[in-house]
C-alpha cells in the first residue's frame, strides 16, 4: 500500500485507527468531471465512495469505516467559482474553507458567516454534510441556512442539484423520486456524505456591518442558572453576535476563567437589554481576545498529565433540558466516571440554533464535551461509554447535534436518509446507517 | 510521546508550503504526526514504512505547523527526532546525505572545499575596497570585542559576496572592533541538526567556542539565522552574546539617513529568525530607521529551509514559485536577512536585497 492510503484515515475524531485493507484507492479530484471518472472507478469494482473534506469533525463518518471502498477528498477541489456580490451569493467548490472564502470577500465588504471554530480547515462541503455552525449560529443560522443550492455526483455518475424547492438531476428517473419524496437541502444538511460527492455549492453572503462591538462575561453559580439565562435570551430574541459557554473547564486549560460564564459580544446599542437579562460585565478588548483564545484551544488542548478524547460532542439542551441543564450534566458526568472517563472540558455556542431530525429547528446550547482518556481502556471499552451516553441523552431530552453526531443515533434522520438512498443509490458511506454501525466504530477508537 | 498529544484538528494543514505545494495528506504536518501515530500498523508495511522516512525530507522545518498548534505539540521536534532516528536506523536509504556528513567531519565545511578557502574567496575579492580587512582575520593572539561568524554560505558563495561587502563595510565604517574567524571557522553544526544528527555537531561546536573564546570576544554577530540558532541555543557560550546582524546594527544606530528607492520593497520573514529566534522587531525597526517602504508579505517559508533544496530541489522550487505567483513577488525585489532565503530567490531569478545592502549603501552615500 501507499503511504496516502494509511494517512487518508487522519481525521480529528477518536475513529481514526482504520483497517486500512479495506482502502481500495485515494483521490484528490480538482474537477468535477475527474470525480465522474473516480466514481465510474468504483462503481465498476463495486466499492463504496466515501468523500472527506478537512477531517475537521468528530463524528468518524469521513473514515468511511470498514466498507472495501475508495476514499475522495475535496482538498484540491478550493476554487470559488463565482461571486456575486448584487445577489448576494457566492458558488464555490467543497473543499474550500470558511476562511479561504472571506480572503476573497472581504476586501469587498461581504461575508460568508458560517463560522465553525475549524474555519481555517473545515470545508464547506463537510460543514454541509455535517450541517455545521458556529458561535453566532444563533444570528445567521447552521449551514443549511445559508445553502441555497448543492450540486452533486451521485453513485450512478449523474449529476443531482438540490435547492429549496426540489431537484434536478440528469437522470430523470432518480429526480421524480427525489422529488416525490420531497428532497431539499435539508435532506443534504447533515447526511455526513451519504448520498453522493458535493461538487459546488451556492452559498449566501451579506454584508459585513459597520457598528461596534462590545465584549463581556457573565458568571454564574451553576449551569442550571446559565440555563435560564440562555432560555430568557432565546425567548427575547437577543441581538448576540458572539456567544460562548464554558460550562466546566480543567484547571490545566482554563486560564483564570473561572466558569459556569458565558462570553458574549453584542453591538454596542443593545448592551443595556442584555446586562439586564445576562448579568454580564463588559471587559476590554483584550481581555476578550484572550477569553475567545482561551475557547477555542479546549477542544485542543491535553491536560498536563493524560490525553483528552473527545467522546461525545454536542450535548444539545433545549427547552426543558436546558432549564435542568446542570441536573443534566452532573448525570452525563457520573456515567463518564462511571467508566473511567474525567470530565475535562465542556463549552459551546450559546444561545445557538441547530436542527433536530426531523429538521424542525432548536434552540438552546450545543455543550462540547472532552473527557481525560483512561490509558489502560481499549478502544472499544471506551466506545461502550458512548453506547451508554446516547441512551442516557435521550433520557434526558438532550438531542445530539448532527454538526458532531451521527445518523445512527437519530433514528429520523436515518430513516429519511435511508429512503433518499433507495431512490439515488447506496454506493456513498454506507456504514454509517448500517445496523453494525456501533461495532465498526467501537473498533477504530 | 509528544505526537499522540496532537488531536489531528487540522489547522496545521492550510499553512504548510509543503502541504500547499503537494496538495495531499500525506505531505502535511498534521498526516506525518498522525503516521506517527499508526506507527505500528505502517511497520508492517515495509514499503509504506519507507515512504514515511522519505516524507519526513520534504520538510522545511520552517516551524510554522508548531506556531499554529494549540494543542502545543513541539512538531520540530518531533521532526527533528524522527529524522535522526530514520537515518540511524536506515543509512542506506539517504545515502545522497552521505558527502554533507562526510564533508562536515573532513573539511567543516558543507561544500567539501578546503578550510583555508573560507576566507581566501571573500578576501581577495574585497580586500582592495576595505582597509585592514586582511588583518581582520583571526589568528591565535589576536583579540577584538566582536567575532563575526560568517557561515558556510557566505563564505564559499559567490552570490553572497555583495551581502558580505555590505557587512564589512559597515563594520569598517562604524569602526567596530572585529575579527573574522577565517579558516578557523567550522560550520556551525546546523545542517547536522536538521537532519537530526546531534552527536556529529559537538566537535564543530566546541572548536568554533574555544576560537570565539581566544578572541575575547563579547559579541558574536551573523547573517545567518540557522548559524544563530546554533550559537545562541548549542554552542554553550556563557556570557558572549550571539546576535543576528540585523540586532546588532539596531543596536548600533538610533537613527539612519533616508534610503530612496524608486519602488517599494517586499520584506520575507526568514522562517528561522522570526519563527524559531523570534527575532522579528529588529530588521523592521532597521528598515523603519532608513523610511524604507516596504510591504510585508505572508510569513511562510521560501522553500530553502530544512535541507530541502539537498532532500528535494524540486519541491523547493515549487514552493518559491507559488509563493512569488501569490505574493506578487516578479516585479519586486524582496528584502530579506537570510543567505539561505537569498539563495532561494536568486536562484528563481527573483530580486533580492539583505538590508544590511541597504545600511551600507546609504552609509557610503553619507560618507561621500
Amino acid at each position: 500500500m501507499k503511504i496516502r492510503d494509511y494517512v487518508i484515515g487522519a481525521n480529528a475524531s477518536m475513529y481514526y485507527r482504520l483497517n486500512f485493507k479495506k482502502i481500495k484507492g485515494v483521490y484528490y479530484p480538482k474537477s468535477e468531471q475527474e470525480l465522474i471518472d473516480i466514481v465510474k472507478i468504483a462503481r465498476e469494482k463495486g466499492y463504496g465512495v466515501t468523500p472527506k473534506g478537512g477531517g475537521s469533525g468528530l463524528s468518524g463518518a469521513c473514515t468511511g469505516g470498514d466498507r472495501e471502498r475508495i476514499m475522495v477528498s475535496s482538498l484540491r477541489m478550493n476554487r470559488v467559482l463565482t461571486i456575486s456580490k448584487d445577489q448576494k451569493y457566492v458558488d464555490v467548490q467543497p473543499g474550500a474553507t470558511p476562511d479561504e472564502i472571506n480572503a476573497m470577500l472581504e476586501p469587498m465588504g461581504m461575508k460568508f458567516w458560517v463560522a465553525p471554530s475549524s474555519r481555517d480547515i473545515a470545508t464547506v462541503g463537510g460543514i454541509l454534510s455535517t450541517d455545521g455552525g458556529g458561535n453566532d449560529t444563533w444570528r445567521n443560522g447552521t449551514m443549511r441556512d445559508n445553502t441555497l443550492r448543492v450540486r452533486m455526483v451521485l453513485y450512478d455518475g449523474s449529476i443531482l442539484t438540490v435547492d429549496w424547492s426540489g431537484v434536478k438531476c440528469e437522470n430523470k428517473k432518480i429526480e421524480k423520486a427525489l422529488n416525490s419524496k420531497g428532497m431539499t437541502v435539508h435532506d443534504v444538511a447533515g447526511s455526513h456524505g451519504t448520498l453522493g460527492f458535493i461538487t459546488e455549492i451556492r452559498v449566501r453572503i451579506n454584508p459585513i456591518p459597520k457598528h461596534t462591538l462590545s465584549g463581556g462575561v457573565a458568571h454564574y453559580d451553576d449551569l442550571n442558572e446559565l440555563g435560564d439565562v440562555l432560555a430568557k435570551m432565546i425567548n427575547e430574541k437577543c441581538s448576540i453576535w458572539y456567544g460562548e459557554a464554558i460550562a466546566e473547564a480543567h484547571p490545566d486549560v482554563r486560564g483564570d476563567m473561572k466558569p459556569p460564564l458565558l462570553i458574549l459580544e453584542v453591538p454596542e446599542e443593545n448592551t443595556c437589554d442584555l446586562k439586564g437579562i445576562t448579568g454580564y460585565k463588559p471587559i476590554s478588548k483584550e481581555k476578550l481576545q484572550q477569553y475567545k483564545d482561551t475557547r477555542i484551544k479546549l477542544p485542543k488542548r491535553n491536560p498536563n498529565e493524560g490525553m483528552q478524547v473527545a467522546l461525545f460532542e454536542g450535548y444539545g439542551f433545549h427547552g426543558t433540558s436546558l432549564r435542568k441543564m446542570q441536573d443534566c450534566v452532573n448525570e452525563i458526568n457520573d456515567l463518564l466516571r462511571s467508566h473511567d472517563l474525567e470530565p475535562f472540558a465542556k463549552y459551546g455556542h450559546g444561545p445557538s440554533k441547530w436542527y433536530l431530525g426531523d429538521n424542525s429547528p432548536a434552540y438552546g446550547i450545543v455543550l462540547h464535551s472532552r473527557e481525560i482518556r483512561p490509558p489502560e481502556k481499549s478502544g472499544p471499552e471506551v466506545f461502550e461509554a458512548v453506547k451508554d451516553i446516547v441512551a442516557l441523552c435521550k433520557k434526558l431530552g438532550v438531542t445530539p447535534k448532527p454538526e458532531h453526531k451521527w445518523p445512527f443515533s437519530d433514528e429520523v434522520k436515518n430513516a429519511r436518509l435511508s429512503e433518499i438512498r433507495q431512490a439515488l443509490g447506496e454506493g456513498f458511506n454506507e456504514f454509517l446507517l448500517d445496523s453494525k454501525c456501533y461495532d465498526v466504530l467501537a473498533s477504530m477508537v | 510521546m509528544s505526537y499522540d498529544r496532537c488531536v489531528r484538528c487540522g489547522s496545521c494543514l492550510k499553512i504548510c508550503p509543503i502541504f500547499d505545494a503537494m496538495g495531499e495528506e500525506q505531505y502535511s504536518p498534521r498526516g506525518k504526526t498522525y503516521l506517527l501515530q499508526i506507527m505500528d500498523q505502517i511497520e508492517q508495511d515495509p514499503e509504506a514504512a519507507k515512504e514515511f522516512r522519505r516524507l519526513l525530507f520534504m520538510c522545511t522545518m520552517c516551524g510554522r505547523c508548531k506556531e499554529t498548534c494549540s494543542s502545543d505539540v513541539d512538531l520540530l521536534a518531533i521532526w527533528h527526532e524522527q529524522r535522526g532516528k530514520s537515518i540511524r536506523e536506515h543509512p542506506d536509504e539517504f545515502a545522497y546525505l552521505k558527502p554533507l556528513q562526510e564533508a562536515l567531519e573532513n573539511v567543516q565545511n558543507i561544500y567539501g572545499l578546503d578550510p583555508e578557502d573560507r576566507a581566501m574567496f571573500w578576501l581577495d575579492e574585497l580586500e582592495d575596497e576595505i582597509p585592514g580587512l586582511a588583518d581582520k582575520v583571526y589568528e591565535p593572539g589576536k583579540k577584538a570585542e566582536v567575532m563575526v561568524f560568517i557561515g558556510c554560505l557566505m563564505s564559499f558563495r559567490s552570490s553572497q559576496l555583495d551581502v558580505l561587502r555590505a557587512l564589512l563595510t559597515t563594520l569598517w565604517k562604524s569602526g567596530t572592533d572585529y575579527l573574522v574567524m577565517g579558516a578557523e571557522e567550522f560550520c556551525c553544526g546546523h545542517p547536522l541538526y536538521l537532519i537530526g544528527n546531534d552527536e556529529g555537531a559537538i566537535e564543530l561546536r566546541k572548536h568554533n567556542k574555544a576560537v570565539i573564546e581566544d578572541a575575547g570576544a563579547k559579541k558574536v554577530i551573523t547573517c545567518c539565522p540557522g548559524c544563530l540558532i546554533q550559537l545562541k541555543q548549542y554552542h554553550d557560550l556563557g556570557d558572549i552574546e550571539a546576535l543576528h546582524h540585523t540586532q546588532f546594527f539596531d543596536m548600533m544606530y538610533d537613527e539612519l539617513p533616508t534610503y530612496k528607492a524608486e519602488k517599494p520593497f517586499a520584506y520575507h520573514d526568514p522562517c528561522e529568525l522570526h519563527r524559531i529566534l523570534e527575532i522579528k522587531k529588529e530588521p523592521r525597526s532597521l528598515m523603519d530607521k532608513m523610511h524604507v517602504d516596504y510591504r510585508d508579505i505572508e510569513p511562510t517559508c521560501c522553500g530553502g529551509g530544512g535541507l530541502l533544496r539537498i532532500t528535494d530541489p524540486n519541491l523547493s522550487d515549487i514552493i518559491i514559485q507559488m509563493r512569488a505567483a501569490s505574493q506578487h513577488l516578479k516585479d519586486t525585489t524582496v528584502l530579506t536577512c537570510c543567505p539561505s532565503c537569498r539563495e532561494q530567490l536568486l536562484s528563481n531569478e527573483l530580486k533580492t536585497r539583505d538590508i544590511i545592502e541597504l545600511v551600507s549603501e546609504i552609509i557610503e552615500e553619507v560618507g561621500e
